[in-house]
């Protein structure tokens, strides 16, 4: 059969010209496509003056990895989330991010009684929602009343609750006066009225603190005094923010006047890190968030921008657990301090952006001391010297062994910043030199959060971050009350005082004054750091923006989330 | 013949049922905890019980397990899967907002992929050199092998970012959509081409085929009227494949291009333990699937004469 078909088929007339027109398409398509690549497109030059005067209107295109969930700022737990909530509400008080200082925002003044549980904020009387409610001391009341304790019928969570631990109540003396009760003192209270990151205590209008979760999902009903209001929220897209009319209450320290600059700003979701340096690199956006360490000297060497802000709180750390063996040893806490050459990882995996910790506090926070002289600092010999001597001997592998049982020291971490990976590898090659075998678990945050809930028994070292401009957030990761992130317990943790640590601690929330304060936060770090080794601080986080060279004005606040009441771009565009 | 549809609806709505119940269980033996996600991951330890509990209770993960499932699986039944835990957007309605762009992005990515299939089809059995007839053939796996992360990438350097002939990222009308399209149609296309190369192949083989010649038809004309029509029918029963391809390309389309959709919203939905928005996509997936299948078996008797005899003599011996 198939024989009597091959002759009929090739006694076929020859009539198959189609395939070559088809090809012949093809070859035209690739080559336009070929030609149309080869001419890249030239730089626009095209660039108003640029004087250094402010100018007025345009849009800002923005891009972020993240995007927002819901447009209530009361809840959160990303950065696209608080950065645009600090766009669409203001805070009671403003924190410079240079100084640390608490500076009047809605609030023009304050006072607090000597226990520091009751702060009597003096609000502007200027001030109104977008919806044209006034702001005044009911709002402030009936904001921190749902803030801190949420409203199940209308399916609001307790989104404050960690941030305002012992809310009692605000009252409300006088139309702009209100005063806000603790059960104990919350010194870290002043702050936590200035709180720009994740789950902010930003005011909206009392219309839409009776809209239940669902409502609140449609932006336009979301309501708050910033110098923004929302225009739309495309979720997982965009959301787009247009200039507030009348916006004339920026905090006084930003020294800006009146409105925004910029008519309209686009936060656009971009998961891909190619397509957000290509976009701008492109012209499509004018700005990216969340730029990766080995984009930063490319994109400067185009001629973008590079700007960035350390996060401020705690560095990116290691707790160790002070129970579980062999974490439990304080000759082996001391050693992996000692351990790691912190001139590797700023060599191979940090940028200029970046710092590697010297303090278990970020520079950038107040009563912050410097412990790289002492014991953060490469020292391999010491290291070495400290694990022989308490009795940990090299092993057939290189590996220390004492009474039969290796030094592996298991840590979970968590992958969502991506230098994180990297300067842990680093740390663990430099640990295996000494005989120290850290297993790194670096997972995503899901996996983390399941992991957390066994650190206690399975993990010797938990690390991450926490992002909060005061010296109080040593209080909320390490006091036995409160996170107790080493696993502090008197008697199981071995050689720990721990009522000396948990009263270091608290007294962090009994005093607002600077000198005392500051000599808190060094006993606590004294304690953490340097005399319990209880915490192994790596680098400090860092939030880094590329823009193009017509913008301006984009302001890192104290939690280095960005403003944009400030920002402009000189074609105006 | 009744007998055979409702053996067909069964078995899909038991697929459908039994997709929600394993989401279900597998959500529930996963360790980590939903409501930790609400919070963030260097605070969980410090999240004092009772708030905790409270937001617990507002998803009501606090009752038993085996009362969450008949309480979620009564709702869902007739249709309401419960609010998203992340947005408090109810499940439904955040489906649906998302659902029509996935919607015009799979189908216009589908229509491409059969045309894409098609024309490798026939111009592998159209021409008589052989090496270009390797050539077009090996397209379908080399389609399948690269992958639409990188291919995404790719298209978006050259002819966006290089040539800016389409926007990069977004979701604005045709021109954000042709990128995606083209990403997106590419994988699916293997398959479908794959099947029709090697039905193409044996069609043209075939009895009927060569009488054609033998009445003096031309190459093209055999391939067109008859060939054709005979080859496409097996295109068919891989629909429920193809499908596949379509929602698990769509993630990666979706979260290269940046566009709104039903694949970005599975993997953040699941990467957050947003139990009530998976449950409510692996029904819609099911449920499509299902669909799609039950379509097939029973659009094929009639389309197939071969197919309807087997089925009537089956149904009355």
């Amino acid at each position: 059969m198939s024989e009597l078909r091959n002759s009929i088929e090739s006694a076929e007339s020859h009539r198959r010209r189609w395939p070559w027109i088809a090809g012949a398409a093809t070859l035209a398509v690739l080559l336009a496509a070929g030609i149309g690549f080869a001419v890249t497109r030239g730089g626009s030059g095209a660039e108003a003056a640029d004087n250094g005067e402010p100018v007025r209107g345009g849009t800002l295109q923005f891009a972020l990895i993240d995007y927002q969930r819901s447009p209530d700022p009361h809840w959160g737990t990303n950065y696209a989330e608080s950065l645009i909530g600090n766009n669409v509400t203001d805070k009671l008080t403003w924190q410079d991010p240079d100084t640390g200082e608490i500076t009047p925002w809605l609030a023009e003044s304050w006072q607090y009684n000597t226990d520091l549980t009751e702060f009597t904020f003096h609000l502007r009387k200027d001030v109104t929602f977008s919806d044209g409610t006034p702001f005044n001391a009911a709002a402030v009341k009936a904001n921190f009343d749902q803030y801190v304790r949420g409203d199940q019928k209308l399916g609001i969570n307790p989104n404050g609750a960690v941030l305002l631990p012992g809310y009692i109540e605000t009252t409300t003396p006088d139309e702009y006066t209100a005063v806000v009760r603790f059960a104990k003192p919350l010194a870290s209270f002043l702050q936590a009225s200035s709180f720009t990151a994740n789950a902010q205590p930003g005011f909206l209008s009392p219309a839409t603190l009776k809209l239940s979760d669902k409502e609140r999902t449609d932006p336009t009903k979301v309501i708050g005094t910033g110098p923004f209001v929302y225009e739309s929220w495309e979720e997982q897209v965009k959301t787009v923010l247009v200039k507030r009319k009348g916006y004339n209450w920026a905090p006084p320290s930003l020294q800006h006047q009146g409105e925004a600059y910029l008519d309209r700003v686009v936060l656009n979701t971009i998961p891909e890190a190619s397509v957000r340096t290509g976009s701008l690199a492109s012209g499509t956006i004018d700005a990216t968030l969340d730029v990766g360490t080995t984009d930063e000297k490319p994109l400067a060497d185009q001629g973008f921008k590079i700007i960035s802000r350390s996060v401020s709180g705690t560095a990116i750390y290691f707790n160790f657990n002070s129970q579980l063996f062999p974490t439990d040893d304080i000759a082996v806490r001391k050693a992996i301090q000692l351990g790691w050459d912190r001139s590797a990882i700023e060599k191979t995996v940090l940028t200029d952006s970046y710092s590697i910790a010297t303090s278990v506090l970020n520079k950038s926070v107040q009563g912050y001391v410097d412990y790289s002289g002492s014991v953060l600092k490469h020292d391999p010999e010491q290291a070495k010297s400290l694990l022989d001597n308490a009795g940990w001997k090299p092993g057939a592998d290189g590996i220390r062994v004492k009474d039969g049982k290796r030094l592996q020291v298991k840590l979970l971490g968590i992958s969502n910043l991506v230098v994180n990976k990297p300067a842990y590898e680093s740390v663990q090659q430099d640990l295996q030199k000494i005989g120290v075998d850290l297993q790194l678990t670096v997972v995503p945050i899901p996996d983390y959060a399941a992991q957390v809930a066994k650190a206690k028994t399975d993990w010797n070292v938990t690390a991450a971050n926490r992002s909060r401009n005061d010296p109080a957030a040593l209080n909320l990761v390490y006091n036995p009350k409160l996170g107790n992130s080493s696993f502090l317990t008197q008697g199981a943790s071995t050689g720990i005082d721990v009522t000396e640590v948990t009263a270091a601690l608290d007294n962090l929330e009994t005093t607002l004054d600077a000198t005392k304060r500051a000599a808190y936060a060094k006993t606590a770090q004294d304690l953490l750091v340097e005399k319990y080794a209880l915490v192994n601080p790596i680098y400090n986080p860092s939030q880094v923006i590329a823009h193009a060279d017509y913008v301006h004005g984009i302001v890192f606040d104290a939690q280095s989330r960005n403003h944009f009441v400030n920002a402009w771009k000189s074609n105006g565009k | 013949m009744l007998r055979y549809v409702a053996l067909k609806v069964g078995r899909a709505l038991f697929v459908v049922w039994a997709a929600f119940t394993v989401t279900f269980v597998l959500l529930f033996v996963l360790p980590a905890n939903p409501v930790d996600l609400l919070f963030d991951p260097a605070e969980i330890n410090a999240i004092p019980d009772e708030v905790k509990a409270q937001v617990a209770a507002n998803y009501g993960f606090n009752k038993p397990v085996v009362l969450q499932y008949l309480d979620r699986f009564g709702h869902a039944v007739i249709g309401d899967f419960g609010n998203s835990v992340q947005s408090g957007k109810p499940v439904t309605r955040a489906i649906l907002d998302v659902l029509p762009s996935t919607l015009v992005l799979a189908s216009g990515a589908l229509v491409l992929a059969v045309l894409i299939a098609f024309g490798i089809a026939l111009v592998a059995t159209a021409t008589r050199r052989p090496w270009l007839r390797n050539l077009v053939e090996a397209l379908p796996s080399g389609a399948v092998s690269v992958p639409v992360f990188l291919s995404g990438i790719l298209v978006l350097q050259i002819f966006s970012f290089r040539l800016g002939w389409f926007p990069s990222f977004g979701d604005d009308g045709v021109r954000s959509l042709i990128l995606p399209l083209i990403t997106l149609a590419v994988p699916v296309a293997g398959p479908i081409a794959q099947l029709l190369v090697r039905s193409f192949g044996t069609e043209l083989h075939s009895g009927y085929v060569t009488t054609s010649w033998a009445k003096g038809a031309t190459r093209g004309s055999i391939l067109v009227r008859d060939v054709f029509r005979n080859a496409s029918l097996p295109a068919l029963t891989i629909a429920g494949v193809t499908f596949g391809n379509l929602i698990a390309g769509s993630v990666i389309t979706e979260t290269v291009f940046a566009r709104q959709g039903i694949g970005r919203m599975t993997q953040t939905a699941i990467n957050t333990l947003d139990v009530p928005l998976v449950a409510g996509i692996v029904v819609l997936v099911a449920a499509s699937f299902a669909l799609i299948n039950l379509v097939v078996d029973l659009i094929c008797p009639v389309l197939d004469p071969r197919l309807r005899a087997t089925l009537t003599t089956g149904g009355t011996a």
